[in-house]
């Protein structure tokens, strides 16, 4: 005997949702939940409290990039939010949706209503991808335009002195700031590649949205703990900084580089993984899964040695922050501000024109080379130029594990704080303090 | 000669949970257009083999063919002509009832235009725009199942459709499986409860330890069924129970707690009891303990799992095609 068997009509009822159907499904749920919204929100709100705050203070951060402008030009105000964000921000936005997206089917036992769909596994996991990186990217866009907003509205469009000590006016500005957002971007949406990953191999909301913040601080924590390239290179979190090179003449697109790299590997490996994990499921019960203590010691017990791994590579990584980098860094930037702060004067000056011949060291090395980040750096500048004459200026200078610094100077030398201009207000030195960045090579 | 189209053909299916086997080499066919009851104890198998047949989960070995398909073991991906749900529906709790029919109509690519229609059909029309968050265990499964008809299955596999639901609710709902029948859908009702699917389903597999220990229609489960099980209380137990040992057509055994349960034909227990009237044994109550399906899937399904498999038997009348 045989076997008969109904046969598949197709009809229009027929027709499949697809990836597209999928992600509008999810942006709408994203769009209705307290959580995303609340962050939204807080993405939205948050620099103008900050900018109001801060200008409320007759103190800046000035430990920050850009922080001692902050009551200067509004333009400052994106970028010390930039650096702030960087440092657990960006990740925590990303894994808002992203950690959560897969592992809310499991708290609310939705799987068996959207796999019985007409969507097929595959369809199901791009477009909550697409979804999270929708909500990552807008989110990220927001917090670019909000904190512009605030800087501007609160502060004003005054020009912004730049990390290569050159003048930003306004439409550079808005155009570096577009362009070091978007740079940041790329990281966050690595980040949330990791946030689907936590989401899907955990099925824990609270695991996958604080699995990647956590990471993310961790991964700063170890790049504070050297200043070697190859590991600091390997860490997710290096490429938030690569917005620095922008603004480095000429810009510096090494970074950028090794940065995208870093991310798109940290992306798809995390993506695969999360991609070959959720086919390979059976969604044979309800409920969200309760973290095991074997399983959290077992990662646990993972993440500590590839901390250790990286710790050691780190402190073992020769510094690449030599008293040569640091010359050539701090002096560039030295003259580009002398010629801005004759510019404030009224006088014209050509920033070439302007020689700075630099001497720097680290107090705590009584013998041998300079080298490594510190708060002991001394620099002692000879500057020769029009306008300005002949002078040495001592700074003292803080380089940062990621290659940034602050130099601080005698205000006997180089002017007090604030100096006046010629239509009679009051601005801030440039030469008093300022800020910079080194680039590894 | 060929038999009725089966919309369901399952055959040596195995689904193993780690160290537990969920499903045991389980034979299973549904007649296309017929109303088929799963039945089986808790923990029998029966969520997991409409999971399986959702595609939620994957066989580890065995054949299945739905609608003329045959799933695929290495791509569980969901069948776009079988609706339904399997253990209790969930939808998303922050959106209303009409917001949560909207997105399944989205990702099955259209059948928004019936929102309306299914929620009256599950008399959910007044609380459409309220948010499922608030809703009873018996509103959700009926919004289930107003999302299971949005796209018109050919196939709708329902499990445990009247948990939940008030004996009013259980009415309606058997009453809505028997006019979407009646409308060509073929229908899967798994239940724990052999009283509940007598009346409605046309064929039955009865399943025990993950694997199908009878199959065929309802006509013959009933004639094959034992005799029912009545559980009376009489002013002279001992002599009932002597009067009941005379004749072999009943079966009495004392219960502890004064009760005789006899188990018989209704023949022999309209006999038995005119005897115990003429002996002077008064029957203070005599009420249904069991009906003869219910004894039938005891009967069947407390069938040790070592023990030979009826199906591998079956008589002819009930052999699945092969």
């Amino acid at each position: 005997m045989s076997v008969a068997v109904a046969t598949p009509t197709r009809s229009g009822d027929d027709r499949a949702g697809g990836i597209g159907a999928v992600y509008r499904v999810e942006v709408s749920k994203i769009t209705a939940q307290l959580l995303p919204r609340a962050a939204a929100v807080v993405c939205l709100v948050a620099p103008f409290a900050f900018t109001f705050f801060v200008n409320t203070q007759s103190s800046v951060p000035a430990d920050s990039l850009f922080g001692r402008w902050i009551h200067s030009s509004g333009f400052s105000i994106p970028f010390v939010v930039l650096g702030f964000a960087g440092i657990a921000g960006f990740p925590l936005i990303a894994s808002v949706v992203a950690g959560d997206i897969f592992a809310s089917e499991d708290r609310q036992s939705t799987w068996k209503t959207v796999l019985t769909r007409s969507c097929s596994r595959g369809d199901v996991f791009l477009g909550k991808t697409f979804a999270a990186l929708t909500y990552s990217t807008a989110m990220v866009a927001l917090l670019a335009v909000s904190s512009t907003l605030a800087g501007v509205v609160i502060v004003g469009r005054q020009p912004l002195v730049d990390l290569s000590g050159s003048l930003l006016g306004p439409g550079k500005a808005l155009t570096m700031i577009a362009a070091s957002f978007g740079l940041a971007l790329v990281p966050t949406l690595a980040f949330t590649c990791v946030g689907i990953y936590f989401s899907v191999a955990t099925r824990n909301s609270m695991a996958g949205v604080l699995g990647p913040p956590v990471i993310g601080l961790l991964m700063v924590l170890l790049s504070l703990m050297g200043s070697g390239v190859i590991v600091r290179s390997m860490l997710l979190t290096t490429p938030f900084d690569a917005w620095h090179g922008l603004q480095i003449k000429p810009i510096q697109g090494k970074p950028i580089w090794i940065g995208l790299l870093v991310c798109v590997a940290y992306g798809l490996l995390s993506l695969d993984a999360a991609r070959r994990s959720f086919r390979r499921r059976d969604f044979a019960g309800d409920g969200q899964a309760r973290l095991a203590w074997g399983t959290v010691a077992r990662g646990t017990i993972v993440g500590v040695a590839i901390v250790a791994v990286l710790l050691a590579g780190s402190l073992l990584d020769s510094t690449w922050i030599t008293s040569q980098h640091v010359e050539t860094s701090v002096a560039k930037t030295l003259s580009n501000l002398v010629a801005v702060q004759q510019g404030i004067l009224g006088r014209t000056v050509v920033p070439s024109a302007v020689k700075v011949y630099p001497f720097c060291k680290r107090e705590s090395v009584i013998s041998g080379t300079s080298s490594g980040a510190g708060d002991d750096w001394t620099c002692r500048l000879y500057v020769d130029g029009p306008q300005v004459g002949r002078l040495a200026a001592d700074y003292s200078v803080t380089v940062k594990p990621n290659g940034c610094f602050t130099a601080e100077g005698q205000a006997a030398v180089i002017g007090p704080l604030h100096i006046k201009t010629p239509a009679g207000g009051t601005t801030i030195n440039p030469l008093s303090a300022f800020d910079g960045c080194m680039i590894p090579p | 000669m060929t038999d009725p189209i089966a919309a369901i053909e399952a055959r040596g299916l195995v689904k193993d949970f780690g160290e537990v086997r969920a499903i045991d080499h389980l034979e299973l066919r549904v007649d296309a257009g017929a109303i088929h009851g799963l039945v089986g104890p808790n923990g029998a198998g029966k969520t997991t083999l409409l999971r399986i047949l959702f595609g939620l989960v994957r066989p580890d070995d065995g054949e299945i063919f739905v609608l003329g398909r045959e799933l695929d073991a290495t791509e569980a991906e969901p069948m776009r002509e079988v609706g339904g749900f399997v253990e209790e529906p969930r939808f998303y709790p922050y959106l209303t009832a009409r917001r949560n029919l909207e997105l399944m109509a989205d990702l099955d690519g259209g059948g928004r235009e019936r929102i309306d229609q299914v929620l009256e059909l599950v008399r959910l029309g007044d609380r459409a725009d309220r948010k499922v968050g608030g809703f009873s265990s018996g509103m959700r499964q009926r919004l289930g199942l107003a999302a299971s008809l949005l796209r018109r299955p050919r196939l709708l596999l329902l499990d445990e459709p009247t948990v939940g639901l008030d004996p009013i609710g259980v009415r309606e709902m058997l009453r809505l499986v028997r006019t979407l029948a009646g409308d060509g859908v073929t229908i899967v009702i798994s239940s724990h409860n052999m009283s509940e699917l007598e009346g409605v389903c046309d064929a039955v597999t009865v399943i025990a330890d993950g694997t199908s220990v009878w199959r065929g229609s309802m006509d013959h489960l009933r004639a094959e069924s034992p005799a029912p099980a009545h559980r009376i209380e009489t002013s002279d137990d001992r002599r009932a129970m002597q009067i009941a040992d005379a004749d072999p057509r009943v079966h009495a055994v004392a219960d502890p707690d004064g009760w005789l349960t006899v188990s018989a034909d209704q023949a022999a227990l309209d006999a038995f009891v005119v005897r115990l009237g003429i002996n002077d044994v008064a029957i203070r109550r005599l009420e249904l303990l069991m009906t003869a399906l219910e004894s039938m899937f005891f009967s069947l399904t407390g069938v040790p799992a070592s023990a030979p498999s009826p199906v591998a038997e079956p008589s002819s009348e009930i052999e699945t095609v092969r």
